[in-house]
């Protein structure tokens, strides 16, 4: 029990040189949920706010009753288990319960473990409050080990209440990423700032080693870009960027292009389009819903009418999404590229009513964030880029727009936001016993 | 129009006409309609005196392109200069590249490639190459280019090979092909590309394409252990050969994708095209397999006309086709030297 002398910090408290402070500006959910320790949490890199702030949440009521509620579902599934007249297809299903419930089942125990320990700490340290000056040094031991559990206890209710944040059966998916630039009056700012985007993208999907498949670039007139479409694939590509979907507002003075004689400073924006990719099995699609769309030579006319225009466009009939593509030279292979398009915008819409589910009352609250709201501002005048949706400003944009480990951290910071959203969510909001299940569409 | 007449200017004009035609008619005359690869520089453009950007030229070439009457203008620069630049398509290149000033090499280059195209030479002649599926393949005049529509007929073969119920592609199982009119080569290496097991045998008349199929084999690593055996034969004169080429093999699928050239020095491809598809028809009994196909892609006006010969014919007792689309059709052989049905869905 009495363990090691050197008890070692948690990550808690790691300071990483040379990155910049971080604001928090009007961060509504946290209100009330902050505990009196926060004292001693000097503020640190990002990342790692990220365990205080859920690790907080378990002090929160409804969580512990939520916590409760599926702790005893658990122990009652087991208790069903073991009863022998239960039927094949009930086995199975309870079965299929426990499993899903396990992970939560198994920290919760390792905490409730350490919680114990740190109790029995704790008497100890009592008991031995009022003795001579030669214990003193048991004391110090006795001290550290308290530390050392009471560190090992915090991280293990973090643990917990991680394995209750709702998972999304899409979070593994690859993507498709589409870039679109936006529409301004004069000068072709959006279409400069859709270019850096896209570069920015691609420096991120090479800073994790993803696949970078370009379905679609489609440049704009003086070197910007107008539209491109790119297929990422890797792990867990669409966890990392479902939130970058939306729109990117720019300001700046333009260095290049049209609008760099005026030295003003200019706002733009460019939409962003995140759609999960499907397993192809998935999305089942008829060939008689289709109308396919590629030039054809007509008759049999001999070579001088061979063509080289090997476009295609896919219309899906009942529902009017479209694909497009004239990326290769080889007809079929572009028709085949149109297909996984479609595919995806078809899923895309599919799911469309499911994600409309999962925005909940608790995101009304904060404001509803369609998309023709922007979500992120890059302000290179100031150096400066701040997301709407969490309050995170970052600073260096020039780094920042590499797609390297900068952006890294703000996907982080918004994606731990959205867990703890949908957590809270599911907390407040089960009454009954059974266990949050996203995805489930409500028909 | 205007209310001027300036003799001079008409005259020059139907000078320009007149030797246009002539210079066609001069290519036509030397054996194929692009048999020789005389370089058209009457008509294009200076070369211009200082460096251009990859944009400008391909820009200059579009105009051009428009002002000569030359079709897909905007596709044809586009295509030549991705070639140069060593991309496929001009989409695949970064912006940085096409900004950038060209060399004097690849002016030239482009200047030359042009030219030819402004002779109306197809793109895929003068770049010398084409994609046909997933395979990219040389190209050269007088052999013919594969088309679009013939990319899903190979997919149609693909996915009949593949669903093929007892005489399935696995592991075991050694099926043959025979191609007549191979030219480029393009749907036997598909084919070879898609199935390692499948051997081809490929015949073409013109020694030309018996080449270019060749020389479309190099560097193909799918082409292990002599796969694909490649004969200069013509299927109307030379049938004895082509059946004792198929004796000893099981052969599956029999194809046949007609391109005859509509030039008044050449066939006429209706009636012409139609002999060569009934000379098919007789061998591809003694040919085929039990179960083995036919596959064709003909000219749109052909198949009624098959379906009612081979109807009719003694020889044989055939019963439907299937019209995929308005050029394929698709029989099968069944085991009395007969064709049968294939029923649509």
């Amino acid at each position: 029990m009495l363990a090691t002398r050197s008890f070692r910090l948690r990550s808690f408290f790691v300071v990483h040189s040379g990155r910049e402070w971080r604001t928090l500006e009007g961060h509504p959910g946290l209100k009330g949920v902050y505990p009196t320790q926060a004292l001693h949490w000097t503020p640190v890199a990002p990342s790692r706010v990220y365990h205080r702030e859920l690790g907080d949440l378990y002090k929160a009521e409804s969580l512990q009753r939520h916590l409760q509620q599926l702790m005893e579902e658990f122990r009652d599934i087991d208790r069903k288990l073991q009863r022998a007249y239960v039927s094949e297809s009930d086995r199975k299903e309870l079965l299929m319960k426990r499993t899903e419930l396990l992970p939560l089942a198994t920290a919760f125990e390792r905490s409730e473990q350490a919680a114990a320990d740190l109790q029995e700490v704790l008497t100890l340290l009592q008991t031995s409050a009022g003795t001579k000056d030669e214990d003193e040094q048991l004391t110090q031991l006795l001290k550290e080990e308290e530390a050392h559990v009471s560190c090992k206890l915090s991280a293990l209710r973090t643990d917990l209440v991680k394995a209750l944040v709702p998972t999304d059966p899409l979070d593994s998916s690859n993507i498709l990423l589409e870039v679109v630039s936006g529409r301004t009056t004069g000068g072709d700012i959006c279409q400069q700032f859709t270019r850096e985007m896209f570069d920015m993208y691609q420096g991120f999907a090479s800073y994790k080693n993803w696949d970078f498949d370009l379905l679609n670039y489609t440049p704009a007139e003086y070197g910007g870009l107008h539209h491109a479409a790119v297929r990422i694939a890797g792990d867990n590509v669409y966890r990392h960027l479902k939130h970058e979907g939306g729109t990117h507002r720019v300001q700046r003075i333009p260095e290049v292009g049209l609008s760099s004689r005026m030295q003003r400073i200019h706002t733009g924006t460019m939409t962003v389009i995140i759609l999960p990719q499907p397993v192809e099995f998935d999305v089942h699609v008829d060939p008689k819903d289709l109308r396919i769309d590629t030039f054809r030579s007509r008759g049999a006319g001999g070579q001088s009418v061979n063509t080289t225009d090997s476009a295609v466009r896919i219309v899906h009939l009942p529902t009017g999404i479209t694909a497009e593509c004239q990326q290769t030279r080889s007809q079929l292979q572009n028709r085949d590229t149109a297909m996984r398009v479609l595919k995806a915008r078809l899923y895309q819409s599919m799911m469309g009513k499911d994600t409309e589910q999962r925005h909940t009352a608790r995101k009304q609250q904060v404001g509803t964030r369609s998309q023709s709201e922007r979500i992120r501002t890059y302000n290179f005048s100031q150096d400066r880029v701040t997301d709407h949706r969490t309050g995170y400003v970052t600073r260096d944009i020039k780094e920042f727009m590499r797609g390297g480990e900068a952006l890294c951290d703000l996907i982080w910071d918004v994606l731990e936001h959205a867990e703890r959203e949908a957590l809270l969510e599911v907390v407040q909001s089960s009454r009954s016993l059974k266990p949050p299940e996203s995805g489930q569409s409500a028909d | 129009m205007n209310n001027y007449n300036f003799p001079s200017l008409r005259i020059n004009l139907l000078l320009i006409r007149e030797m246009e035609r002539l210079s066609i008619c001069e290519h036509r005359s030397s054996g194929g309609l692009w048999g020789s690869r005389v370089v058209h520089t009457c008509s294009a453009p200076a070369i211009p005196a200082g460096r251009i950007t990859a944009l400008q030229a391909v820009d200059l070439w579009k105009n051009h392109f428009t002002e000569r009457g030359v079709m897909e203008p905007d596709h044809s620069s586009l295509y030549i200069m991705a070639y140069l630049l060593g991309a496929k398509t001009v989409k695949s290149l970064e912006q940085e590249k096409l900004s950038e000033f060209l060399s004097p090499e690849k002016t030239e280059q482009m200047w030359k490639l042009c030219s030819r195209r402004l002779s109306r030479m197809p793109v895929q002649y003068v770049i010398e190459e084409w994609d046909f599926r997933d395979l990219t393949l040389k190209m050269r005049p007088p052999v013919f280019i594969p088309r679009p529509e013939t990319e899903e007929l190979v997919e149609l073969m693909l996915n009949d090979l593949e669903m093929k119920p007892g005489t399935g592609i696995g592991a075991d199982s050694q099926h043959t092909c025979l191609e007549v009119g191979c030219g480029s080569g393009a749907i036997s290496l598909s084919l070879l590309k898609s199935l390692p097991q499948l051997k081809v045998t490929a015949l073409d008349q013109s020694q030309d394409a018996v080449d270019l199929t060749r020389a479309n084999t190099c560097n193909k690593l799918f082409l292990l252990n002599d796969r694909l055996q490649i004969h200069c034969l013509d299927v109307m004169k030379d049938a004895e050969t082509v059946l004792s080429l198929c004796r000893h093999v099981s052969t599956l699928l029999l194809f046949f994708s007609y391109k005859i050239v509509f030039d008044h020095a050449a066939l006429d491809g209706g009636k012409d095209g139609l002999k060569v598809i009934k000379q098919i028809l007789t061998l591809a009994p003694q040919i085929l397999s039990n179960h083995g196909r036919v596959y064709l892609e003909v000219d749109p006006r052909h198949p009624p006309l098959i379906q009612r010969w081979v109807e009719v014919n003694p020889k044989f007792r055939v019963c439907l086709f299937l019209f995929v689309r308005p050029r394929f059709c698709i029989l099968r052989k069944e085991k009395s030297n007969k064709y049968h049905k294939l029923d649509l869905d």
